[in-house]
């Protein structure tokens, strides 16, 4: 229960895009967003059935513009459509847009500043309405508007020149080349404007209450605190949905979600998923399937570098060797991680897997740091220079298995002559200025890199990204490399996915060998479901199980 | 009261006499006393007996049941043996216990001292802040408190602290302005005496058995209070243990590891309890009336 | 009567404004946020957390803050909820008869129960029953009651499987039976205290009334134990059993509090643990005040009633 009063699990679910051959082709291979039973059913067979889902956070923002978490996503992917979507396979895939726009098929220019979007023309809101290109155009100037409290602006605060075309065709031009665009467009849902229009405060309105979208679920009802219930759109101009209701159950407690899970009446566990501790039990549950599903957070150890104990190699070296990541999964995370050497997720098309590996060896870490004359003290503690070789870990107070790592960690790090002093703080202190601001000596947190899913970690390791250095991101380790610098800026304005990969490899690379942070694990999630419950698919690159629920339908 | 006969009655010696034989006589009170003698015992010389430190890690032997080997009390998801956790949390929740109570009487006792004894605009202001502090369900005030500042044992001792004087003024404030009328305090009025000589020498000593009874519950609240913040993740921070943080967590392991859930838990009711027992046992021997709230 | 409403009234005023500024001074002197919790989510960016702050009012003074929300609510605006951007009160509206049901309902019991045990005591004074219960009564008073939901938990959702572990229903079965069984356990731990509070009053209640002449008169006409128990005790004890309620409010709060989040009960208490987790703070606020005037109130009604009903009471 705790973890969901101090908060947020410390990661999101995104990841990268896993482009399996070019973007172009792959829009005439899937034709269907959402995969799955699509092609067994039809629409003909009336939607029946009710499916449960289980969250650990209560969805309450439902505009999907305004600022709002991963557990909003849950609801906002069935009520909404955007332009295009990305498919379990990280593959691009259109959704309101009749293809994805890419350099081959003329959607984006050659220098990639014009782009022109062809939309569907059998889209209707949930009250009759025709969606157009004007709801488009609506959509992307909100976002924008100076009154509206948008979720994000990058890459959108690029647009300029909004015009339509025709009722089914938008085009617009970019400010500056910025290929991470395209991944943006696909966690952007379109509003009705004809709704949002009429109010005065675009952010307090009843649209906000009780969303209108163009999605295989409409808006049933909200029960705060306990659940939200979506009921099926027969009008969906997509295949599905074949539920007849979609409900969303808020249960705080990670502990009585799974008990719920076992007594059947949640029918698939959502964000934050079955915890570790439970997954052998699991297993063995009858009538459930329960699988392992690679997700897009990367837990690590971020070093503050610019304290005097971090700003040398070898310490860090030192620590990355005594970091007994075996144990600390299979043990404290009951196997469920998987090892990983970047921050790039693992099932990600830019993830490069000859990256040196690291070995526990505790000999090896005393060997680096006596080399580099740390010498130990009276009290066992190495110091050089005057500067003792110790530091304080923080993290979230109250996320158990994190302070069991610190813990073991500590006794570990002990052991090679370092002290590590645990300082953990309330969530709302940790992620605040000590965290943005890089007031922290080091950090444990569960990092998502990618931004909706592209390969751009400019917010993460460019040396313009630090608040503390006067700059703007979330570079918290004040990390600082000008071949990084270069070869970020490279990647941004390349629109080709075998040069981009190219590029992210060579930073992967710096950044393994330079190691401004330790990865621990990558996330896997264990993700519960009655196997009854067809068409489901897992997603890395989005931040909810319920991505698909216009596919789902109950077998038998 | 008792005192109430005795002419300058801040003399007289209230441990012998009437009041310690009450107390001596009330088997619930000495059972209470009898049990937070041994537990304090326990946790001071227990981890020194036990082969584990609270805080030595043992991966391998994980979630042992209670009589392991020698693992008493089992041991928790790190390896670590329960027991002796047990004790050295023992002494951090018994710690913050008194300490909190120490502080909330000392603030309690001179607000409601002043107010008492002063009166006037200056003692309707300071019991106005009493009521204005009871008016919040102070779990509330403690966790917005407990969330926004970094959370440490001092902290929450002042936390709690911080809102668990309240009682302690009110009582002592009404003793306070009681006394204030008779002829003791008068006497020494016109003696000439000061003030401050007049509310702590003369007036305080003869309220001081509700102010021990007061305090004796505030620890037990106090320990309650720690468990509830600890409990909810805003409390006493790992690796230090406190039977609070001992059970932050626990639920989870509810159904593979119920030990960790229970132990703790019976730790800071027979604490709670001795101390309200001794409390109750303390009023009855004071003879102060009825429930004070 | 008139006056001392009107002091009351004031005082009840001031004591609000205290608690207004205490609240208000705590939640915002630290360091963090609302906007904290985005600060992981990789797609914001500084400018867009600058942006939203600006948007929100955060970066003005905070006095500017405080009396821009002080003048609001003395024109009855609560403010807007950070997370859904519900007004204030219709967010605690939403959330507040969850938590009435449960605190009723467990009040219920724990009167019933608590007069039962505590009229037994009195009237089996000395006997195996009311030593168990004088125990009973103090343990009852020393258990956390989150542990004792823990303890619940396990005996009865994991051992034994009769009760359900949190929510208020099960999706798709919204009949009373459902929710009664929901109901059992999460007002079965609130009440146990109240029960421990109620007998201890009821036993000193029922002996104060049991030697007093007119119940030997009662007795010497030759009513049966029973009528005269029912009729003076219950009479007598009636009046400063609503005080007691009003004073236990507070109580009932904090114990609501606890047991809607170790029974994950969507109640007022729920929601104000979220809401400080995401420093959702027009809602923390409004909780504050709201449970502030709650007391208050009760407090207040707990005087006057007392007051109509028993005119030796003077009120000063």
């Amino acid at each position: 229960m705790t973890d969901t009063i101090n908060a947020r699990p410390g990661y999101s679910r995104r990841d990268a895009l896993r482009l399996t051959g070019a973007g172009g082709l792959a829009t005439f291979v899937a034709p269907h967003v959402l995969g799955g039973a699509a092609f067994a059913q039809g629409n003909a067979k009336a939607p029946k059935g009710r499916v449960v889902v289980g969250v650990s956070q209560e969805p309450t923002t439902f505009n999907p513009l305004m600022v709002h978490g991963e557990t909003d996503d849950a609801v906002i992917f069935s009520v909404f459509d955007a332009l295009i979507r990305i498919d379990a396979q990280g593959v691009m895939q259109p959704n309101l847009a009749v293809e994805v726009p890419s350099q081959a098929n003329g959607g984006i220019s050659k220098d990639g500043l014009v782009w022109r979007v062809r939309l569907r023309d059998d889209v209707k809101w949930h009250d009759g309405t025709p969606f157009t290109a004007e709801d488009v155009k609506y959509t992307l100037e909100l976002i924008v508007s100076p009154k509206f409290r948008a979720w994000r602006t990058g890459g959108h605060s690029l647009v300029r020149d909004l015009k339509v075309v025709s009722p089914t065709e938008i085009t617009w031009r970019m400010e500056s080349a910025f290929a991470p665009y395209l991944a943006f467009l696909a966690e952007t849902f379109i509003v009705p404007r004809h709704i949002l229009e009429k109010e005065a405060d675009p952010n307090i309105t009843a649209f906000g209450q009780a969303p209108i979208g163009t999605g295989a679920f409409k808006w049933g009802q909200r029960v705060p605190g306990d659940r939200i219930e979506l009921v099926a759109n027969p009008n969906y101009f997509g295949q599905g949905p074949f539920i007849s209701q979609l409900v969303f159950k808020y249960v705080p407690d990670m502990t009585v979600l799974y008990t719920q899970f076992q007594s059947g009446d949640v029918d698939l566990v959502d964000q934050a998923y079955i915890t570790a501790d439970h997954y052998e039990e699991a297993k063995k549950l009858p009538g459930r399937t329960v699988d392992l599903e690679a997700a897009s957070g990367i837990e690590g150890i971020f070093f503050n570098l610019e304290r005097p104990q971090f700003k040398e190699l070898a310490v860090r070296k030192a620590l990355y060797a005594a970091l007994d990541r075996k144990s600390i999964i299979d043990s404290i995370y009951y196997g469920v991680g998987t090892v990983t050497e970047t921050f790039m997720p693992p099932q990600s098309y830019y993830h490069d897997r000859t990256l040196p590996v690291q070995d526990f060896n505790l000999n090896a870490a005393r060997k680096i740091l006596d080399d580099a004359g740390w010498v130990p003290g009276a009290d066992g503690i190495r110091a050089k220079g005057g500067v003792r070789l110790s530091f304080a870990n923080s993290t979230t107070s109250g996320n158990h298995l994190r302070e069991q790592m610190q813990q073991y960690m500590q006794q570990i790090f002990r052991e090679i002559g370092v002290e590590m002093t645990i300082s953990n703080l309330p969530p709302a202190v940790m992620w605040g200025d000590f965290w943005q601001k890089s007031q922290f000596d080091s950090g444990l947190s569960g990092v998502t890199f990618l931004i909706a899913s592209d390969p751009d970690v400019t917010n993460r390791f460019a040396s313009t990204s630090s608040l503390a250095k006067g700059g703007q991101g979330s570079n918290v380790m004040q990390y600082s490399n000008p071949k990084v610098d270069e070869l970020l800026k490279q990647g941004r304005s390349t629109f080709d996915q075998e040069e981009r990969r190219k590029i992210y490899a060579q930073v992967q690379r710096i950044i393994r060998e330079e190691l401004p942070f330790l990865p621990v694990f990558a996330y896997t999630v264990i993700l519960g479901r009655k196997s009854k419950l067809d068409g489901f698919k897992f997603n890395p690159n989005v931040r909810t199980a319920s991505w698909n629920a216009a596919a789902w339908s109950w077998k038998g | 009261m008792t005192s109430a006969a005795a002419p300058h009655p801040a003399r007289e010696r209230w441990w012998r006499g009437r009041t310690m034989r009450r107390f001596l006589a009330n088997r619930l009170a000495l059972f209470g006393a009898a049990a937070i003698v041994l537990l304090v015992l326990a946790c001071v010389i227990g981890p020194g007996l036990l082969p584990y430190t609270s805080l030595s890690i043992d991966l391998r032997a994980r979630f042992a049941p209670p009589f392991t080997g020698s693992h008493y009390l089992g041991t928790d998801p790190l390896g670590r043996d329960v027991a002796a956790r047990l004790f050295m949390a023992g002494r951090i929740s018994l710690a913050v216990g008194f300490a909190a109570m120490l502080l909330s009487t000392i603030i309690g006792t001179l607000i409601g001292v002043i107010a008492g004894y002063r009166g006037g605009w200056i003692g309707a202001v300071l019991m106005r802040m009493v009521d204005g502090f009871l008016s919040f369900p102070s779990i509330f005030l403690v966790l917005a408190l407990a969330a926004a500042l970094k959370p440490s044992a001092m902290m929450i001792t002042v936390v709690i602290a911080a809102t668990s004087w309240m009682e302690v003024a009110r009582i002592v404030e009404t003793e306070v302005r009681s006394l204030r009328e008779r002829e003791f305090v008068q006497a020494g009025r016109m003696l000439g005496l000061s003030g401050t000589h007049i509310m702590f020498r003369e007036i305080l000593p003869n309220a001081i058995g509700p102010i021990i009874v007061a305090a004796t519950l505030t620890v037990a609240r106090a320990i309650l209070m720690e468990a509830y913040i600890s409990f909810l993740g805003y409390g006493i921070q790992p690796p230090l243990p406190s039977w609070g943080n001992m059970l932050d967590g626990a639920q989870r392991y509810l159904g593979s590891a119920p030990w960790l859930a229970i132990i703790p838990g019976a730790a800071i009711t027979i604490a709670v309890a001795s101390f309200n027992f001794i409390g109750d046992g303390l009023r009855d021997a004071f003879d102060v009336r009825g429930d004070h709230k | 009567m008139r006056g001392f409403l009107v002091k009351r009234l004031l005082q009840s005023l001031i004591l609000l404004l205290i608690v207004s500024v205490i609240g208000f001074a705590v939640l915002n002197l630290f360091p963090g946020g609302p906007l904290a919790q985005y600060a992981l989510d990789s797609s914001m960016t500084q400018d867009d957390l600058m942006r939203l702050k600006e948007q929100l009012g955060l970066n003005r003074p905070l006095y500017v803050q405080y009396l821009d929300w002080a003048f609001r609510l003395v024109q009855g605006d609560w403010g807007h909820s950070f997370r859904d951007r519900a007004p204030v009160l219709s967010v605690i509206g939403r959330h507040l008869w969850a938590t009435f049901l449960l605190m009723g309902s467990s009040t219920i019991l724990a009167v019933g129960v608590g007069a039962w045990i505590g009229i037994r005591s009195a009237t089996h004074r000395g006997s195996l029953f009311d030593h168990a219960a004088t125990i009973g009564a103090m343990v009852a008073l020393s258990i956390p009651t989150f542990w004792f939901g823990l303890v619940g938990i396990y005996v009865f959702t994991l051992r034994l499987g009769w009760l359900p572990a949190g929510n208020m229903y099960t999706v798709g079965d919204e009949s009373i039976l459902d929710y009664l069984h929901h109901l059992i356990m999460p007002s079965a731990v609130l009440a146990l205290v109240h029960v421990a509070i109620w007998s201890r009053y009821m036993r000193s209640a029922t002996l104060d009334v049991i030697h007093q002449d007119f119940v030997n008169t009662a007795r010497a006409k030759g009513l049966s134990e029973r009528r005269i128990l029912m009729k003076h005790v219950v009479g007598n004890a009636l009046l400063p059993m609503i005080t007691l309620a009003g004073i236990q409010l507070p109580s009932v709060l904090t114990g609501a509090l606890v047991t809607e989040t170790v029974f994950t009960w969507p109640g007022m208490g729920r929601l104000f643990l979220d809401s400080l987790g995401y420093s959702d703070y027009p809602v923390v606020m409004g909780l504050l005040m709201f449970s502030a005037v709650l007391v208050i109130v009760s407090n207040l009604l707990a005087d006057i009633t007392v007051a109509l009903v028993d005119p030796r009471i003077r009120l000063a």
